[in-house]
C-alpha cells in the first residue's frame, strides 16, 4: 500500500511515518502542508493520503479543504483525515460529497497502529471510517422522546457499528455472528428508525449519522 | 473717586451726538441763509429737509449702534461720517469765517471715504484682506487729496468752483494746474473706488446666508445705491465740469445720494433692532426647552433661533482635551472655512462649547444671553456624561474582545503544545510498550500499556477543556455546526431550532454562541431535562432564544449580560427562557 502523509508538526508526522512503515506500509511521501501534500498526491498517485486537518497558513480547515479537492481531482485516492477534534460535522462534511474512500479519526487513536492499519485498509476497499468516538457522541445525545430507545442493546450496538462505516460483514466479523444475522439486524433498525433507505447503499453511514444529528430525532 | 456711570469713550459719544444736532441746524440754516446757491441745502425745502435728515440719521444710527455693539466701530464711523456730511453745508457759507469754509471744503472730501468704510466693515468689522486694502486706499487717496488742496489749491483762480471760491487759509502756493489734477483724480478714484463698493455690495449679498441676509441686505443695498450715486457723480462732473446745485442731473444725483444714505443709516439701526429680536428668540425657544431637553435639541432651537440651518455645537470635555456632539460622540474641531465662522462660548472663564455659524451673524457670543448659556452648560455636561458612558461602554466591549482573543489564542496554544507533546508521549510510551513486549519484560509493558492509557484520557481531557475554552469549529464553521456540537455534548436533551446560514462578526458569534452555552449549563443546574435554542436574525439584530423545563431561574447571568451588554445588545431574562439581542451590521 503507498501513502502520503501530511502533518505539518514534524513529531506527529515521523511517528506516524515509522507506525507505518513497521506495519510495511510504503510511504512514498510526507508533506506539512496543504499545497506541497495536493502536489505529492498528484506526482506520487498514492493508494490513501493521510490528512491532518489543521494546517499551515491559517491553521483552521485547510486538510479538510485538501481532501476534498484530493477527493475531487483523484477520486481514485482515498483519503483519512486525522484531527484533534471530535467534531461530527467535519465528519458529515468530508462524507457528505465523498461518501466512499474517506476517514475521519481523532489523532490520538493512530498511535494505536492496529487501529491505523485497520483504517487504511478498510479506505483501500472503498469503505468509510467514521472515529467511534465521534459515533458515541451523536449516539449518546440525550433526546427529549428517544426513538433509540425503542432498539435492543444488540441493535444499537449495530446502529454504532454502521455509523462507524463499517460493512455488514465487518460487523459480523466483529461482533462474531454471521452476516445474514447482520443484515437482519440492520433491516431491522433501520425499520424502527423509519430510515427510508436502502442499508446495501455506501451511503448509509451518512445517512445515520445526519438521522443521529437531526434534532427532529431528539 | 466716584466712578461715572458711563464708560469715558460712552461718554464722547454721547457728547458727539447731542451736540451734532445744533450743529446740523446751524448748518442747516448757514444753508438756507438768504436764499443761497451755494449749496444743494439752499435748493428747496424738500432737498434740505432730505439733507439734514440724512446726516442726523447717520447720526442717530452712529449712538445707537455704538451703545448695541461695544465691540465694533461701526457706531463710531457712522458718527464720524455724519459729523463729515454737514461740511459740504459750510463750506457754501457765503461770507462765513475762512477758517471755517477752509476746514469744510477739506472735511468734504472724508464723508465718502466714512461711508464706504462704514458699509464694508459692517457687520463685524473688516474682514477680508481686499475689503482692508480698498478702505486704506480710500484714506490715503482722500488725505493726499485734502493736503494738495490745501497747499496748492486757491479758489478764486479755481475755473470750476461753486461753493466757497474765495477762502483757503492753508495756502501756500496757487498752482491752479495742480489743483485741477487733484480734483481730476479725486474724481475718478471715487468713480473707481465705488464700482468696488458696488461689487463688494452685490458679492455679498449674493453670497450671504439667509439669516446674515435678513439683516444686512438693507446697508448693501444703501451701499451699492451710494456707489451708483458716485459713479454718476463722478461722469456727470467730468461732462459738467461746473457743479451748479440747481442743474436737474446734480440734484436728482444728490437727491438720490441722501436716499441711499438715509436707507444706510435705517439699516444699520434695522441690524441692531434684528440682533434684539434674534436674541429675544433664541432666550424664548430655549425657555421652551424645558427641564430635560432630548440631547441636541439646543442645537436645532439655535439654529432655527438664528435661521442658520448648518448651526453646529461642539462641546469641549476638559478630561478628554477633544470636542463632542450633544450626544457625547466624538466631533472634529469645528474650522472656519468660507462662509463659516466659529464663536468659542465662554461661561465662567472656562471654555464651554464652540458654535460653527455662518458668518456675519454679527457677535454670535453676545446674542446667546445668560438663559442659553446655562442650557449650554446643561448639555455640555450632559454630553460629558454620554460621552463617558459611550467610552464605558467601548471598554467594555474591548475587554470582552480581549477576552475572547485570548481564549482563542489558549485553545491554539493548547492543540498546537501540550496536545502535540502529549500525543508524541502516548507513542512513545506505545513504542516502549512494544519493545518491552519484544524483549518479555510483560511487567513493564504492563506499566507502559496503563501509561498509554493515562495519557490518552489525560488527551481527552486536554481536548474538552481546550473545546470549552474556545470551540474551533466556531471560528471555522460558524454558528449553527458549532451549536449543533453544543447540543451533543449537552447534559440535557437541547433542540436547535432555525439558526443562521451565513456567518457574523467573530464577537457577535462569540457572543451568542457563548449565551447558549452558559444558558444550558444554567438550565441543567435547574434541573430541566430539555431546553430548546434559537437563533435567528432579525433586521439589524440576531436574536439568541433559549426555554428550557427547568425550575426558576435565580441566577441573574451577570456574564451573558456583560457580553451581551458589551456589544451594545439586549437580555431579557425570564425564569425558564432567556432572549438576547445582539447587534450585527
Amino acid at each position: 500500500m503507498r501513502v502520503v502523509v501530511a502533518d505539518d508538526v514534524m513529531l506527529t508526522r515521523e511517528g506516524i511515518v515509522r507506525l507505518l512503515e513497521d506495519a510495511g506500509v510504503d510511504v512514498v511521501a510526507q508533506a506539512a502542508d496543504a499545497e506541497s501534500l495536493l502536489r505529492e498526491v498528484r506526482l506520487k498517485r498514492p493508494d490513501t493520503a493521510i490528512v491532518d486537518i489543521r494546517m499551515p497558513p491559517t491553521h483552521s480547515d485547510e486538510g479538510l479543504v485538501a481532501a476534498q479537492r484530493i477527493r475531487t481531482d483523484h477520486p481514485e485516492v482515498g483519503v483519512l483525515v486525522l484531527s484533534q477534534y471530535v467534531e461530527p460535522s467535519y465528519a458529515m462534511r468530508l462524507l457528505e460529497e465523498y461518501p466512499e474512500r474517506i476517514g475521519y479519526l481523532l489523532k490520538q487513536r493512530v498511535f494505536d497502529g492496529a487501529v491505523l492499519i485497520d483504517a487504511l485498509r478498510r479506505i483501500d476497499d472503498g469503505e468509510t471510517v467514521v472515529d467511534p468516538t465521534i459515533v458515541a457522541r451523536v449516539l449518546g445525545r440525550r433526546r427529549r422522546a428517544d426513538p433509540l430507545a425503542e432498539l435492543t442493546a444488540r441493535e444499537r450496538e449495530v446502529l454504532g457499528l454502521v455509523a462507524e462505516g463499517l460493512s455488514n460483514r465487518a460487523i459480523a466479523g466483529r461482533l462474531f455472528v454471521t452476516e445474514r444475522t447482520v443484515e437482519a439486524h440492520v433491516k431491522q433498525v433501520f425499520l424502527k428508525l423509519a430510515l427510508d433507505l436502502n442499508p446495501e447503499s455506501h451511503r448509509r453511514v451518512l445517512a445515520v449519522l445526519a438521522y443521529l444529528r437531526d434534532e427532529r430525532s431528539s | 473717586m466716584a466712578r461715572l456711570p458711563v464708560a469715558p469713550a460712552d461718554l464722547v459719544r454721547l457728547t458727539a451726538g447731542a451736540v451734532a444736532l445744533p450743529y446740523g441746524l446751524a448748518a442747516l440754516v448757514v444753508a438756507r441763509d438768504r436764499g443761497e446757491l451755494t449749496t444743494y441745502a439752499g435748493q428747496s425745502d424738500f432737498v434740505a429737509a432730505l439733507a439734514v435728515t440724512a446726516g442726523l440719521a447717520l447720526l442717530a444710527a452712529g449712538v445707537v449702534t455704538s451703545f448695541a455693539h461695544r465691540a465694533g466701530r461701526i457706531g463710531d464711523l457712522a458718527l464720524l461720517a455724519g459729523w463729515a456730511w454737514f461740511a459740504p453745508f459750510l463750506a457754501g457759507w457765503k461770507g462765513g469765517p475762512p477758517l471755517v469754509l477752509s476746514l469744510a471744503g477739506l472735511a468734504a472730501g472724508v464723508t465718502f471715504p466714512l461711508l464706504l468704510h462704514l458699509v464694508v466693515a459692517s457687520p463685524g468689522g473688516l474682514r477680508s484682506k481686499g475689503v482692508r486694502v480698498l478702505v486704506v486706499a480710500v484714506y490715503v487717496e482722500a488725505a493726499l487729496s485734502a493736503l494738495g488742496r490745501a497747499l496748492f489749491r486757491d479758489p478764486f483762480f479755481d475755473a470750476s468752483c461753486w461753493d466757497n471760491c474765495t477762502a483757503n487759509v492753508f495756502l501756500v502756493r496757487s498752482l491752479p494746474r495742480v489743483a485741477h489734477g487733484i480734483q481730476d483724480v479725486d474724481l475718478w478714484f471715487a468713480a473707481a473706488a465705488a464700482a468696488a463698493l458696488a461689487t463688494v455690495c452685490v458679492w455679498r449679498l449674493a453670497r450671504a446666508s439667509p439669516p446674515v441676509r435678513r439683516t444686512m441686505w438693507p446697508i448693501l443695498t444703501g451701499g451699492f445705491a451710494l456707489a451708483a450715486v458716485t459713479i454718476a457723480h463722478s461722469v456727470a462732473l467730468d461732462r459738467m465740469p461746473l457743479e451748479d446745485p440747481s442743474d436737474p442731473t446734480f440734484l436728482s444725483i444728490f437727491v438720490i445720494g441722501c436716499a441711499a444714505v438715509i436707507a444706510l443709516a435705517l439699516g444699520l439701526l434695522w441690524a441692531v433692532v434684528g440682533a434684539r429680536v434674534q436674541r429675544r428668540s433664541v432666550a424664548r425657544i430655549v425657555a421652551q426647552l424645558g427641564d430635560a431637553p432630548t440631547p441636541g435639541s439646543l442645537e436645532s432651537a439655535l439654529a432655527k433661533a438664528i435661521g442658520d440651518p448648518e448651526l453646529r455645537i461642539a462641546y469641549w470635555l476638559p478630561a478628554s482635551h477633544g470636542y463632542v456632539d450633544a450626544r457625547g460622540r466624538p466631533a472634529e474641531e469645528p474650522i472656519a472655512a468660507s462662509g463659516r465662522a466659529v464663536t468659542p462660548l465662554v461661561r465662567g472663564g472656562r471654555r464651554v462649547a464652540l458654535v460653527a455659524h455662518a458668518t456675519g451673524i454679527a457677535e454670535l457670543e453676545r446674542e446667546i444671553g445668560p438663559a442659553v448659556r446655562l442650557a449650554l452648560e446643561n448639555e455640555r455636561l450632559q454630553a460629558e456624561i454620554l460621552a463617558q458612558l459611550h467610552d464605558l461602554r467601548e471598554s467594555r466591549t474591548r475587554i470582552v474582545e480581549t477576552g475572547d482573543t485570548e481564549r482563542r489564542r489558549l485553545e491554539r496554544d493548547l492543540h498546537d503544545g501540550a496536545q502535540q507533546r502529549l500525543l508524541a508521549l502516548s507513542y512513545d510510551l506505545r513504542v516502549a510498550g512494544a519493545a518491552s513486549e519484544g524483549e518479555g519484560d510483560f511487567e513493564t509493558a504492563s506499566l507502559l500499556g496503563q501509561a498509554t492509557g493515562d495519557a490518552q484520557i489525560a488527551l481527552a481531557e486536554l481536548r474538552e477543556l481546550a473545546h470549552g475554552i474556545h470551540p474551533a469549529i466556531l471560528t471555522e464553521a460558524g454558528l449553527g455546526p458549532a451549536l449543533a456540537t453544543l447540543a451533543e455534548a449537552a447534559p440535557l436533551a437541547v433542540e436547535i431550532g432555525e439558526t443562521p446560514g451565513e456567518r457574523y462578526p467573530a464577537q457577535v458569534e462569540t457572543a451568542a454562541y457563548f449565551v447558549v452555552a452558559e444558558a444550558i449549563d444554567d438550565a441543567a443546574r435547574r434541573g430541566a431535562s430539555y431546553a430548546a435554542v434559537g437563533a435567528l436574525r432579525h433586521e439589524q439584530r440576531l436574536v439568541v432564544k433559549l426555554e428550557d423545563d427547568g425550575s426558576a431561574r435565580t441566577s441573574a447571568m451577570i456574564h451573558v449580560a456583560d457580553r451581551v451588554g458589551a456589544l451594545g445588545g439586549r437580555l431579557e431574562i425570564e425564569p425558564t427562557t432567556l432572549r438576547a439581542e445582539i447587534p450585527c451590521a
